[in-house]
């Protein structure tokens, strides 16, 4: 049987608003930025300049946006991203899967590390198939 | 449009954007509270062991694995740090575990903030799982002196237990 204590219910609630609180600290300022940059132009020169390289995933230069905030910063940032940005159902199921793969790579990694696996082959199994999914998602979608 | 008027509404923007992700985040942790109160993991590991004794798993190894999936990298490293300390886990398996939970974590947070965004839930899911047991399946092949010699995984790869630490 599944106990539910109020205690529990507590410390549940307070994690909770806690994490809220840290998703708060990067997605707000992302959000930002990228309003910032729409506003500007800057993202349609970013995007120009990313999408031949976003091509090979049949992803729009917008769509770098979102994957490199995911890849480095971490998937909350992707979040604020994609919520802010407007991408399609079929850019947003490829840069999900790629993202779902390998993000946050600079901490995570580090954690991998901590439990025994060298970071070149936690970097190499997490973007190899990230990549090669990317690839498969554009081709396919 | 003054910059003042962009920057309100980035920051109208990042407002709505944490509050649709806060109603996701705030129950599932409340859930994985009451998960952890009451050890689930530990029955459900039991129950997992079986199919996957086929990749030269032991139950011990099932653990770390589960711990991950549901509450993510950190606790999942935690408890193959303490399990190493404890000498629990071979060197094979500190690999295999290690290498699944990189690829397939926070399994139900990462999914559900994704889904919610609109992607549905299997794209996420499915090849999460797909790979990280196709990953541990060939090191467990390797182990086994199947495709390379298995002193290569030793080598080259990607483990060392003087590496492991707090």
């Amino acid at each position: 049987m599944i106990q539910v204590k109020k205690e529990t219910l507590y410390a549940g609630m307070l994690k909770g608003l806690l994490t809220t609180f840290d998703l708060a600290k990067i997605i707000i300022p992302v959000s930002i930025v990228v309003t910032i940059l729409g506003k500007s132009g800057a993202l349609e020169f970013l995007a120009d300049f990313a999408a031949p390289l976003m091509r090979v995933f049949g992803l729009s230069g917008k769509a770098a946006l979102a994957l490199f905030s995911g890849y480095f910063i971490n998937l909350y940032a992707a979040i604020g991203v994609i919520l802010t940005l407007s991408l399609t159902l079929k850019e947003l199921m490829i840069i999900g899967v790629m993202l779902m793969l390998s993000h946050s790579l600079f901490m995570e990694l580090a954690i991998s590390k901590k439990a025994g696996c060298s970071l070149f082959y936690v970097l190499l199994v997490r973007l190899i198939p990230s990549l090669l999914v990317g690839i498969l998602g554009g081709w396919l979608f | 449009m003054s910059i003042f008027a962009t920057l309100w509404e980035g920051l109208l923007n990042g407002i709505s954007n944490v509050w649709s992700l806060a109603i996701i985040v705030i129950p599932i942790i409340i859930v994985l509270e009451i998960a952890k109160d009451n050890s689930i993991l530990d029955k459900w590991s039991h129950k997992l062991h079986p199919p996957l004794k086929h990749l030269g798993l032991s139950e011990n190894a099932v653990f770390p694995i589960l711990v991950a999936f549901i509450f993510g990298l950190t606790y999942g490293s935690g408890v193959i740090i303490s399990y190493v300390k404890e000498g629990k886990l071979s060197d094979y398996e500190v690999r295999a575990v290690g290498s699944s939970m990189a690829l397939a974590h926070a399994l139900i947070e990462d999914t559900l903030l994704f889904w919610r965004v609109g992607i549905p839930i299997w794209i996420l899911l499915l090849p999460r799982l797909v790979i990280a047991y196709a990953l541990v399946w060939v090191l467990n092949r390797i182990h086994a002196g199947r495709f390379l010699p298995s002193s290569v995984l030793a080598k080259f790869t990607f483990f060392n237990r003087k590496r492991v630490n707090l």
